[in-house]
């Protein structure tokens, strides 16, 4: 094997380690220009997207292919234990990963440029997107685990790298004991289905379940690494933490953990609970059990995955009603995302998986700018509660026009992307008949409910009356005081060209669904097809 | 043959674009827009055989259809598809009517006219967008698209309880819409439709057993009747009324409560019919309800405005009572009195909006003897009142005339039931007139300026309507009956 062909695959994940070393070599030369800095996060994230959609097949890209389209959802040879293996869903992931990251690091560069440590921010940024990136692509579950470990680490500092905010040191804390926590329950897990398989890759699991059968040992172990990725996907009863990192961590982070990190998990459970493991009809016409057919707890611990779902999104839901603060709401209605999520993974047909996926980047899109919204608004010197955001969509009627939009999107209102992730994903479900109907009046339910703390988000910005004086056109106009004023209102160029792109991508694939979701159904189709 | 259907939708969202960046001159961009939709729709009528008059060669089906496909995959296939037939065309000269009469109407309103006339646009397009979309995904965008700019235009130009209202609204509807969504998909799926056309679902909804189709005409039924609204899910409705400012309340009136009725007709009535059988009895129960309790509370209003909100409820009543009984003369009453109702609505919501800008109240009994002061107004609330209530001539009297019939035709001596209740209809109407148009002059004189000639120019075309219309209802029903509508020549 030479290098080149060695390398193939990870193209993008060297282009960001690249990326990382320079940043933190050049914190080192004591170069720590934010324009330097968060320049070349944006670059090679930039650069990291046009690779990896080179790669999925985008036609005008297709000399910065790297991996032969032989190479991509190929089964192993028999008996062989690949460390990683490229999907296409798996690419797709990829993009998104990449693609939140693009967005917070773009929104970034408008940081104040003496901020202590951002520099160091955006090689944290880089890090862990490429920890993300080898999730993608992992087919063993030391590998998948590692994988994991590097973008929690990196992300338990960039929670707590302004080091002055003792809000953000005990939210790094929790992150870091709950994290590790998290890890313990995995590789708990993982070893049990070692000590019962004798093997850690995930298509030889697959076949040695098909071959052996489920001894109790091996649930225990599926058990544990459940709760292990729980915690990742902030999955009720696992989810508690979340609100009061997000809470407490610098925005732009903030945005990082939402609409990032948290995908990895599911694009985890995807791994350990459908990928290889699972025998799915290519149609999927309805679910057909977890562990394929041969599994007598199979429907049953479908059921539990569908009890867990709708808990998800019920209780993140209610607890977002409750909420006075901007950032927590935003928080709990993440929680109450990933439950849609995990009604694809509870389906496991393949038209269930694309609609996950889907949500998974409608997700990405709508809380990276939810976030990067809330970073602007707090640099514009306006309050953390909803209520402090009282009349900035008539004072700021370009910026709250884009809140609003994020906020519909979230809703589920037509014409945004989050319409169609989420008709796509309860389509599916109803599709699937039996009782997955139910998981599809839920999901239903429960986004009629989350209309309600979107739109008092929407009454407090163009109903009420602005508070006097109104803070949110002091930030831009007064300037004297405090650090000048940044271009576009008060935003900066990075921020406002991060949102307004954002916002573009939110109408853009709400109004043509059929340019993501084409080619994300058609890695469904293959993701499944390849466990079967 | 040019694609009339899609120029009808990217004018309005090109002229809604064009609004809302227009800044101070929004009304003229509106107008505009308004003026050229108005005239699309005469093409669309011009092409249409049978108008207009009953020519013998009738459309067997969709005119004007468009399909391009929209959303591809394996398991779901979503076209753009567009048509009409006598129905829709009908609702699309209500809006385009109404449209023109809002925008008239509101000529003078200064607070972020850009905002205001845009979101009237974009409300129009939405209504037009149900009406002529023939797959399910499509109708449903533009069904939910509609509440976007309803929300913010009772949220920001609303009365003092605007906000509470708008909420109100928006979730009410929402919920509605959500469940009826169920009903849709489960439509597609249950039915093994290969598409959401609407021609692939018809056909392979007639597979349905009859109790899964009762059930999905339940979960479709519930979804149209919030919008409808018929009791008891009607509470939504005189909120939103009397706090949406008059433009908004005449759309609303006007055009949001036809979305249910013509949702009804065209997605459930049409494609389940065993489904609608089973239901009837509950139907009919619910559509006295609606009648009576309508009416009585009606009655008990003292605010003009909530007068007529109520009123609508008591309409629409009548109009779920006529589809509900299945026939052909059923159908074709329940689409003469919701466009009736569209126009009148209209016209007595700008009515009330038009005297409390110059009594600054529309509280009806510290208003009276306002005709000598204000006689054009007075005429206009006279016009709308006698419409409602059923005068012959008026518009309001061939509908609730067929609408009868029908009902004598299906269900016999029960028709009595809402003829009894139209004694209360007649009775509150011309209570309220005269008290208010009529006796001692009450309630100061009226605003100096008098009655500006925008508010007169938009009620004066809505009131030559309703004259016209009800001396030569035969210029509705023949577009009517170009459809396929079992029964009907159209077939």
């Amino acid at each position: 094997m030479t290098f080149s062909s060695f390398a193939a695959p990870f193209a993008p994940e060297i282009v960001l380690l690249a990326g990382t070393l320079l940043i933190f070599a050049l914190d080192v030369l004591k170069v720590r220009r934010i324009e330097i800095t968060g320049g070349i996060a944006v670059a090679a994230t930039l650069a990291g997207i046009a690779l990896v959609v080179a790669d999925l097949g985008f036609a005008p890209l297709a000399f910065l292919a790297t991996i032969p389209a032989a190479q991509i959802d190929a089964l192993p040879a028999a008996g062989a234990a690949p460390l990683y293996a490229v999907t296409s869903l798996g690419l797709v992931f990829q993009a998104i990963f990449l693609l939140a990251a693009f967005f917070v690091a773009l929104g970034s560069t408008s940081r104040p440029s003496d901020e202590r440590g951002a520099s160091i921010f955006f090689g944290l940024l880089l890090l862990a997107t490429l920890g993300m990136l080898l999730v993608a692509i992992a087919s063993d579950l030391i590998f998948l685990l590692l994988a994991i470990e590097v973008t929690s680490i990196a992300s338990y500092l960039m929670v707590a790298y302004t080091r002055t905010d003792a809000r953000g040191v005990e939210a790094a804390m929790k992150f870091f004991i709950i994290g590790a926590l998290s890890t313990v329950l995995s590789f708990f897990g993982a070893s049990l289905l070692f000590g019962a398989y004798g093997t850690t890759n995930l298509y030889l699991i697959r076949a040695a379940g098909t071959a052996v059968g489920y001894p109790t040992l091996v649930l225990l172990g599926y058990g544990f690494l459940f709760a292990g990725l729980a915690f990742k996907v902030t999955l009720v009863p696992f989810h508690a933490w979340a609100v009061d990192v997000y809470d407490g961590a610098p925005h732009d982070v903030s945005a990082f953990l939402a609409g990032g990190t948290k995908k990895m998990g599911i694009f985890a459970f995807f791994l350990v609970f459908l990928g290889p493991v699972l025998a799915v009809d290519a149609v999927g016409q309805s679910g057909y059990g977890l562990f394929g057919g041969s599994l007598a707890l199979g429907p049953s611990f479908q059921l539990a995955l569908g009890v867990i779902a709708v808990l998800t999104m019920s209780v993140g839901n209610a607890l977002a009603l409750l909420q006075k603060e901007m950032k927590r709401m935003l928080a709990y209605s993440s929680i109450s995302q990933a439950g849609y999520m995990m009604i694809g993974i509870t389906i496991g047909s393949a038209p269930a998986l694309g609609g996950a996926t889907l949500q998974v980047l409608a997700h990405a899109l709508m809380k990276t700018g939810a976030f990067l919204v809330v970073s602007a608004v707090a640099a514009l010197g306006v309050g953390p509660l909803i209520e402090d955001y009282r009349g900035l969509g008539t004072r700021r009627p370009l910026l709250g026009a884009a809140f609003a939009l994020m906020l519909l999107s979230l809703a589920g209102v037509p014409l945004t992307i989050g319409f169609v992730s989420k008709f796509v994903l309860f389509s599916a479900a109803v599709r699937a008949q039996g009782w997955f109907l139910w998981l599809a009046v839920a999901g239903l339910l429960n986004s009629a409910i989350s209309v309600f703390y979107y739109a008092r988000v929407l009454k407090a910005m163009y109903f009420d009356p602005s508070p006097v004086p109104d803070p949110a056109l002091a930030g831009a106009v007064v300037g004297g005081a405090g650090p000048p004023a940044l271009p576009v209102g008060g935003l900066g160029y990075g921020r406002a060209a991060a949102i307004a792109l954002i916002a573009g991508l939110i109408v853009l694939f709400g109004i043509d669904p059929q340019l993501v979701l084409g080619p994300i159904q058609a890695a469904a189709y293959h993701f499944v097809a390849a466990g079967a | 043959m040019l694609p009339l259907i899609s120029i009808v939708l990217a004018t309005l969202a090109l002229g809604t674009v064009g609004t809302f960046a227009a800044g101070t001159r929004a009304r003229w961009v509106a107008l505009g827009t308004s003026a050229l939709f108005l005239a699309e729709v005469g093409l669309l009528f011009a092409g249409f055989t049978g108008w207009p008059g009953y020519s013998g060669t009738l459309v067997p089906g969709f005119s004007y259809t468009e399909t391009h496909p929209w959303i591809s995959l394996a398991w779901m296939h979503i076209d753009y598809a567009v048509g009409v037939d006598g129905i829709s065309l009908i609702f699309v000269l209500l809006t385009a009517i109404l449209q023109i009469a809002t925008v008239v109407y509101s000529w003078g309103e200064t607070q972020r006219p850009a905002g205001y006339f845009g979101l009237v646009m974009l409300t129009c397009l939405g209504c037009v967008g149900v009406f002529v979309a023939l797959d399910i995904l499509l109708f449903f965008l533009f069904w939910e698209l509609v509440l976007v700019p309803m929300f913010f235009l009772i949220g920001y130009w609303g009365g003092p309880n605007r906000r509470y209202a708008a909420l109100k609204f928006f979730i009410y509807t929402h919920v509605a819409s959500i469940v009826m969504l169920v009903g849709l998909l489960a439509l597609v799926f249950y039915s093994g439709a290969t598409s959401f056309d609407f021609a692939s679902v018809y056909a392979a909804a007639r597979g349905l057993a009859p109790v899964v189709q009762t059930f999905l005409f339940l979960a479709l039924f519930f979804g149209f009747a919030v919008k409808f609204p018929i009791v008891p899910f009607h509470t939504w409705l005189p909120d939103a009324h009397v706090e949406a400012p008059t433009g908004g309340s005449v759309l609303l009136a006007g055009l949001l409560l036809k979305l249910g009725g013509y949702g009804l007709i065209r997605w459930a009535v049409e494609v389940l019919p065993s489904g609608l059988h089973s239901v009837q009895p509950l139907l009919f129960l619910i559509a006295f309800l609606s009648i009576f309790w309508g009416s009585v509370l009606s009655l008990a209003q003292r605010d003009l405005k909530r007068l007529v909100a109520y009123s609508s409820i008591n309409h629409m009543g009548i109009v779920l009572l006529a589809i509900a009984l299945d026939s052909s003369l059923g159908l074709l009453a329940a689409v003469l009195l919701m466009f009736a109702h569209g126009v009148v609505s209209g016209l007595l919501f700008m009515a009330s909006g038009s005297v409390h800008h110059q009594y600054g109240t529309r509280d009806i009994a510290s208003l009276g003897g306002i005709t000598p002061g204000a006689p054009a107004l007075s005429t206009m609330i006279m016009a709308g009142g006698l419409a409602s209530l059923g005068l012959p001539a008026l518009i309001g009297f061939p509908a609730e005339f067929t609408a009868f019939l029908a009902t004598w035709n299906g269900l016999g001596y029960w028709v009595l039931i809402p003829l009894s209740v139209l004694v209360v209809t007649a009775a509150f109407y011309l209570w309220m007139m005269q008290r208010m148009l009529f006796g001692e002059t009450k309630g100061g004189p009226p605003d100096a300026h008098g009655l500006p000639w925008y508010e007169s120019a938009g009620m004066g075309l809505l009131v030559a309507l309703t004259v016209l219309f009800g001396v030569l209802p035969s210029l509705l029903v023949n577009v009517i009956v170009n459809s396929p509508i079992k029964g009907w020549p159209g077939t």
